[in-house]
């Protein structure tokens, strides 16, 4: 298991360092000076030198590469223009707040996606069959920020339950206002996180249902349960984890989106925080760790497969 | 008429889709021909009015008519839309074609460098690429069609991949076709299908992120009307005016099932003809 894991994440470097030689390359596609981009345009000739030596842009530029990507993996990436604050500090401090959106979103996609899924599975082109699918085509469908901005009409200015914009409270310490601004944003993009559960785990087992095996189960007498809940789900969680793993994209741009919806403080809206004022340090350090997170997932994704799955084989 | 066209336009569903997109491509394309109103013209005196008579959708905070900018808004999303699915197209389609019948290392180069593309979410792709190009509509348009060249290049190199079997290239190839002639002239006409639905569910795909840039702050400027920029702005205006944030979102959420039940019902239609000829 471990050499499986280690050899997976061989396979993300080459991802990774091409990503991050992008996101490097940033700041020198951008109009003007990379020095510019760096400190900001109204940078003292102090400023300008420090930085020059500082990042050795008289250097060649692979060395300057190289100092760049070494001082990243040293947790050093620069200094944000807007506040002078060590972006390492300015991203560490949004991390929980986005891992703890992500994971109650995550929690409402699958109690609502997977008995979605169940049920219109069971009984295939059936009324409730098609009321369902057309429901997962509307999760998906309806923009992510349109539905938050729905449900802060309903539950905020309509009903005065909830909060409009949310704010962090981490939910050990203080859970009742952790869930109350926890509520709609998980809501919102737990919503669209079910459409895509519902739909590729109805497939799965629809897939799954026609099998030989499902039919002896049946005719030994299992009883529909049995079948379904021993037989059925753990083959179709095979196909439903890849189709999960290759959705993690969208997971990350409907996070983005929902953190601006409800201005809650997570790394997404740092990030477009610092894209209206052109904090680049601060805009490639977010790239980069939300890229890493993405990647991280991703991994964690094919270990589960892969424990899911004792076929696999990992050795 | 083409039996599959016939079979999809016998689907509810689809047919709505279409009559919608139609409907919305129409006012789209002759809005100034349409419409009395200039999605620019302020009205300092009528600001976040209600939706009435002369304002079906209401007014915005400079006294704008908020259906007018709603059309132009839908100029906006179908130019962006059109100029992505083209720029994922043009790139994408030879490079799946190329890929999939030459295999070898040319195969292994072009997906190796799509697989890469595909590992990055394309909403943070596009915002960095914007934050480097700045923030213009062509920046949104170039940076959405980027985020939509790995699916073209992986239909037509899966569908090239098959024909490449088929006994009609060999025989083209051995009656001494070159590679360009066989793969422009015989192949290319024969995998155009599931690349038509890709352009469908692209469209769908490229609307949304546009809206969802613009929505950001980082897509398509100010004053020029989009989707995504009236929600943002509508949104500080939730207790003052609630039909702001939700009528122009109807017209997008809507535009955005039609493209999707279109898309999906043409996929559906394409692989039952598909199973219907390997069964023959």
């Amino acid at each position: 298991m471990t050499s499986y894991i280690l050899r997976r994440l061989a396979q993300f470097i080459p991802v990774l360092l091409l990503a991050s030689l992008g996101i490097w390359a940033m700041i020198y596609a951008v109009p003007g000076s990379p020095i510019g981009a760096l400190v900001g345009e109204n940078a003292t000739p102090e400023q300008i030198a420090a930085i020059t030596i500082r990042l050795g842009l008289d250097q060649p530029i692979l060395v300057q590469y190289w100092r760049w990507l070494v001082a990243a993996l040293h947790g050093d990436l620069g200094q944000s223009i807007q506040s002078r604050e060590p972006v390492l500090d300015l991203i560490t401090k949004r991390i929980p707040a986005t891992l703890q959106l992500g994971l109650a979103a995550t929690l409402v996609g699958l109690l609502v996606g997977i008995p979605v899924a169940v049920a219109s599975a069971l009984k295939p082109n059936s009324l409730l069959d098609r009321v369902l699918s057309g429901w997962s085509a509307l999760a998906l469908g309806v923009p992510t920020f349109w539905l938050g901005i729905l449900l802060i009409l309903l539950f905020a200015v309509q009903l005065h339950w909830l909060p409009s914009a949310s704010a962090y409270f981490p939910l050990i310490s203080d859970p009742i206002r952790a869930l109350a601004n926890l509520a709609l944003p998980a809501l919102t993009l737990g919503l669209y996180i079910s459409g895509i559960f519902s739909r590729f785990l109805r497939a799965a087992l629809l897939g799954e249902l026609l099998s030989d095996y499902v039919r002896t189960a049946r005719s030994k007498g299992l009883r529909e349960r049995d079948v379904v809940g021993r037989h059925v789900m753990r083959n179709a969680m095979l196909p439903f984890v890849t189709i999960v793993g290759l959705s993690l994209a969208n997971f990350i741009g409907g996070t983005v989106v929902t953190e601006a919806v409800f201005t809650y403080p997570g790394l997404g809206r740092l990030l477009i925080q610092a894209i209206g004022v052109r904090d680049y340090p601060l805009i490639q350090g977010c790239i980069l760790l939300i890229l890493l997170m993405y990647m991280a997932i991703n991994l964690l994704v094919d270990v589960l497969y892969a424990y899911i799955d004792p076929r696999i084989d990992y050795r | 008429m083409n039996p599959t066209l016939r079979r999809l336009l016998s689907h509810r569903g689809a047919l709505l889709g279409i009559a919608y997109i139609a409907l919305l491509a129409v006012t789209a394309t002759f809005a100034h021909l349409i419409l009395p109103t200039d999605p620019l013209a302020q009205d300092l005196a009528n600001t976040l009015d209600p939706p009435s008579v002369e304002h079906w959708f209401g007014t915005d905070e400079l006294g704008r008519d908020l259906m007018t900018r709603a059309i132009y808004g839908a100029r906006t999303s179908l130019i962006t839309a059109l100029g992505a699915v083209t720029i994922a197209g043009v790139i994408g389609v030879p490079i799946g074609l190329v890929a999939g019948f030459f295999g070898g290392w040319r195969d292994a180069i072009l997906m190796r460098i799509v697989d890469v593309l595909l590992a990055l979410p394309g909403i943070l792709f596009a915002m960095a690429l914007i934050a480097v190009l700045g923030r213009s509509q062509m920046a949104s348009l170039v940076a959405v069609g980027i985020t939509g060249i790995p699916s073209f290049a992986r239909i037509t190199r899966a569908q090239v991949l098959s024909l490449r079997q088929r006994d009609f290239v060999t025989a083209v190839e051995a009656l001494g076709g070159s590679s360009a002639y066989t793969m422009f002239t015989t192949v290319l006409p024969n995998a155009w299908s599931p690349i038509l639905v890709q352009v469908v569910i692209l469209s769908a795909v490229a609307i949304l992120l546009e809206a969802a840039l613009s929505f950001l702050g980082v897509g398509i400027p100010p004053p020029t009307p989009s989707w995504g920029d009236m929600l943002r702005t509508g949104k500080g205006f939730l207790y003052e005016a609630p039909y702001y944030a939700v009528l122009p979102g109807i017209v997008l959420t809507l535009t955005i099932l039609s493209l999707d039940t279109l898309g999906r019902t043409l996929a559906r239609l394409i692989e039952d003809r598909q199973s219907a000829e390997d069964e023959a």
